[in-house]
């Protein structure tokens, strides 16, 4: 039985039909991500199951209870914002305690948990401090612990990272998952950043313009894609285009060049494809599928060196790490590309 | 913290302030030494030696009768300016009201905020007065006599509410920007946190607001305190508050002291000046937390 | 939000009311100088008044030279102060703000106690001496609403790069103000300058002690003596102060349009 379901959201904002037909089933205790560009529908989704928005159609179902119904103060849900929205006119204390006081809970006990808050995120001392005294990173784990302070059921992020410095985000990136994990709280975190949604989450929600284009885990989700959105939102990808030479066969001709991919097309022979591989699904060296090219440049990104080679008029980008073993080829020589086809995909 | 362009050498840096020179000349000239020969008079006798008679001579029942009126027609129209004018901009930015009523009513807001003096005056003689619009509507319509129910404009509280006039937009050009700044995800957080409006304005908001709406009530009062113009044309000098006082004064010693015109004009100083320090003092407060 | 709705419209009607009502009132009775019919016949009066031509026009002319110095005396010092001497802007902002806190009629009783004939600067005993003190008067007046908007101007723009450039092509202090700086925060200075002709236009106080035939002393005369012919000039007035307003929106939103984002 999953504990927070939603079920055939969707909304318009007068022409715009931003959320369409949204539906997900998540398990207590899971970590899922909302990922897609800006305006796919992600945060207002979110807004929904927060209360913050109406939808049109749809209902969201929380352990069992409808909730669309409620005000976004009676659904007993945590949310961490992306600006932090820490009350400045409170202690980082006050804050945390915030919705303990609205819940009436005694101040003996609310000092006590509000204490154990604070040692959760890391920050034992820092209760008397005001928020404008705090950097950016401190205050978005004292908004992490008044969201969790009165046990809710469910937690939602919206981008609480895209405000903090790349080194901040990556360190609390692992504090709020270790953090969710230790509590078994069901989890909703909506971002734009692949690299967040990968690492972080159970599975993973890939939106756009208003529609779910593939739910999985992070694995799936990156090697294999299910529509070309989801394949070139997430990573990056080779574009090939290609000339069907053998549908049932499944052999192409890229560049005059003769490539067996080994499963049926459904392009009629004579047609055109388009061919989409991972960078780091290619390697130097004949494959299963090979390529022949020219070297056009090589680049070094810390771990992974990236070659770009041509292969007649088109471009490809090669990724392969960095090892002490390997010795990078020379602008200008020409290399052969190996790949398995089964990482291809066809479109 | 940029660097200036000011380094072009050392001798150049020295020589720079004379480059404001004018500016404090001027201040100084028409400004400093205008007002300091007021305050330094206000301690000065006749004979040019330091005493506080003048200003002991302003604790007489009149003119303490005058500061009174004065003090409590600028509080009556601050705080009633705060209160209507917190509603207006309210209604405007968060009460969620058409966005395009905003521009009109910040202009308005502007004109009205300007629109003192002697056309003010006439404007609520013409509403009010006698033979005023709304006096003869009453009376035709509803067979209401205002006059006869005690009402006078030129009365205290005939002029506060004339006052209320350049108060309330006062108020609303400047708590407008202080409601922009109380962020959306502020109300939001509290009520997913489990707070009623009620209490979210109670625990978060209006604690926010606070230093805004406190300094300028402060600044309205001084406003109001040093307003001369208006209460001129309304009630002549009928209506004896302390600038009405201090005109009549500089124009002909009608106190028969010219010292205790130092003294009063030092005694608005005071007061405009306590008013518009309380006024900065919480307004640095408020930008404190919320940056 | 019904009941929210309900509270924000009621609060917006009760000022709409108060607000509108007296200059309902006021344009009606000027309109009922002539018995038992509405005609302009007090605008006609009162623009053929010598009297309101001569004091207005000494208005208007009194507006425009406080403007002038307004400009001169707040860019050259905004800008140097920007520029050159940044730990002296609170002092300096200090100063433009004392005449919102000092009332004019304390400024005006001090020029008359520090300027009067038998002191070093015996401008009180000429007609020309009190107009400038006059004029000095009201660019006191003027100055903390002239120094806040063109410091917002300034502020707006890269004074220091913008100075080095011209000094690179040779420029001179003057040619870089008039030429470079000034043209940059014309809105600026407009808007500040808007704002002046509306404040001086009315401005009673100071010239009513001073003894100036200006406008509004004028008015306040004519209140006193007249029925309808005040409520004209108010309505009059009410107008000029609402196009200067209007000025300042619409050239803002000009600048709005013409200067880049960064």
């Amino acid at each position: 039985m999953p504990f927070l379901e939603i079920v055939h959201l969707d909304k318009h904002y007068g022409a715009n039909h931003v959320v369409r037909d949204f539906n997900l089933a998540i398990d207590k205790g899971e970590f899922v991500s909302f990922l897609g560009p800006s305006g796919c529908g992600k945060t207002t989704t979110l807004r929904m199951v927060a209360g913050f928005e109406f939808p049109d159609t749809g209902s969201i179902r929380i352990d069992g209870k409808d909730v669309v119904d409620l005000k976004p103060n009676q659904r007993n849900i945590g949310m961490v914002f992306q600006a932090y929205a820490l009350f400045p006119n409170m202690t980082v204390a006050q804050n945390v305690a915030f919705g303990l006081r609205i819940a009436g809970m005694a101040r003996a006990d609310s000092d006590r948990r509000v204490a154990e808050m604070l040692t959760m995120i890391g920050l034992p001392d820092l209760g008397a401090r005001y928020p404008f005294q705090l950097s950016g990173g401190q205050q978005q784990r004292v908004a992490l612990a008044r969201a969790l302070a009165p046990r809710p059921k469910v937690l939602l992020l919206d981008e609480p990272l895209s405000a903090l410095d790349a080194k901040i985000r990556i360190s609390l990136r692992d504090e709020i998952r270790a953090i969710q994990k230790e509590l078994g709280i069901t989890t909703i975190y909506v971002t734009h950043d692949q690299e967040e949604a990968l690492s972080m989450s159970d599975r993973i929600v890939v939106m756009n313009q208003g529609v779910a284009e593939q739910v999985g885990d992070p694995f799936t989700i990156y090697t294999r894609p299910a529509t070309r959105f989801v394949a070139t939102f997430v990573g990056t990808l080779n574009g090939l285009d290609a000339r069907v030479l053998d549908a049932a066969a499944g052999t192409v001709e890229i560049e005059g060049q003769t490539v067996t991919l080994g499963r049926p097309l459904t392009a009629a022979g004579g047609g055109s494809v388009g061919l989409s591989v991972r960078p780091e699904a290619l390697a130097l060296g004949p494959g299963l599928a090979s390529l022949s090219g020219r070297v056009e440049d090589v680049s070094f990104h810390g771990p992974v060196v990236r070659l770009k080679i041509s292969v007649g008029g088109q471009r490809l980008a090669l990724d392969t790490f960095n090892t002490s073993a390997f010795r990078p080829p020379a602008v200008g020589e020409t290399v052969t590309i190996g790949f398995d086809p089964a990482d291809a995909l066809v479109a | 913290m940029a660097l200036t362009a000011g380094s072009g050498g050392r001798t150049a840096r020295s020589w720079a302030w004379v480059g404001i020179v004018p500016f404090l000349a001027f201040a100084l000239l028409f400004l400093i030494l205008p007002t300091m020969q007021i305050v330094v008079g206000a301690f000065r006798n006749p004979e040019g030696a330091f005493t506080l008679q003048n200003i002991a001579n302003l604790f007489t029942p009149a003119i303490l009768g005058s500061f009174w009126i004065s003090i409590r027609i600028s509080f009556a129209s601050a705080f009633l300016g705060c209160v209507i004018g917190f509603g207006v901009a309210w209604a405007v930015t968060l009460g969620e009201l058409p966005r395009w009523l905003r521009g009109p009513v910040m202009t308005f807001s502007g004109v009205a905020s300007n629109f003192a003096g002697v056309p003010l005056a006439f404007a609520f003689l013409a509403t009010l007065g006698r033979v005023g619009l709304v006096t003869v509507l009453l009376r035709d319509w509803f067979g209401i006599n205002l006059f006869a129910l005690g009402f006078n404009l030129l009365s205290f509280w005939g002029l506060t509410l004339t006052y209320l006039f350049f108060q309330i937009p006062l108020m609303i050009l400047i708590i407008t920007p202080a409601l922009d700044g109380l962020k959306r995800e502020w109300r939001e957080a509290a009520e997913i946190l489990g707070a009623s409006p009620f209490q979210y304005w109670r625990m978060v908001a209006l604690p926010i607001l606070w230093p805004t709406l406190l300094g300028t009530l402060a600044l309205l009062f001084a406003n109001a305190f040093g307003a001369v113009a208006t209460a001129y044309a309304l009630t002549g000098s009928s209506l004896t508050i302390v600038p009405i006082l201090l005109f009549a004064q500089i124009r002909g010693d009608v106190l028969g002291d010219p010292h205790l015109g130092y003294a009063l004009a030092f005694g608005m100083i005071v007061v405009t000046g306590v008013g518009n320090a309380l006024y900065i003092w919480m307004r640095t407060r408020a930008e404190r937390w919320v940056k | 939000m019904r009941l929210q709705h309900f509270w924000a419209w009621l609060s917006l009607a009760i000022g709409m009311v108060y607000f509108f009502l007296p200059l309902i009132a006021t344009f009606e009775f000027s309109l009922r100088m002539r018995r038992g019919v509405y005609s302009f016949d007090a605008y006609r009066v009162v623009l053929a008044d010598p009297n309101f031509q001569a004091t207005f026009g000494y208005s208007v002319a009194m507006a425009l030279l406080t403007i002038v110095m307004g400009v001169v005396l707040v860019v050259p010092t905004a800008y140097w102060v920007r520029l050159k001497l940044p730990r002296w802007r609170p002092v300096i902002e200090f100063i433009t703000l004392l005449p919102l806190v000092i009332p004019a009629i304390v400024i005006v009783f001090g020029y008359i106690r520090l300027y009067n004939t038998s002191s070093m600067l015996p401008l009180t005993g000429t007609a020309t001496g009190t107009n400038f003190l006059l004029l000095v008067g009201y660019t006191v007046l003027a100055l903390p609403y002239m120094y806040r908007a063109v410091d917002t101007g300034l502020r707006a723009i890269d004074i220091a790069t913008l100075t080095e450039a011209a000094q690179s092509l040779g420029a001179g202090w003057t040619t870089i103000l008039v030429r470079v700086i000034l043209p940059n925060v014309l809105v600026a200075v407009l808007s500040g300058a808007f704002l002046t002709f509306a404040i001086v236009i009315g401005e009673f106080t100071m010239a009513a002690l001073l003894n100036r035939p200006a406008f509004g002393p004028y008015l306040q005369v004519l209140g006193a003596n007249r029925a309808y012919e005040p409520a004209a000039l108010a309505v009059i007035a009410f107008g000029i102060t609402w196009a200067c307003m209007g000025l300042i929106q619409l050239v803002t939103r000009l600048q709005k349009h013409t200067s880049a984002r960064r």
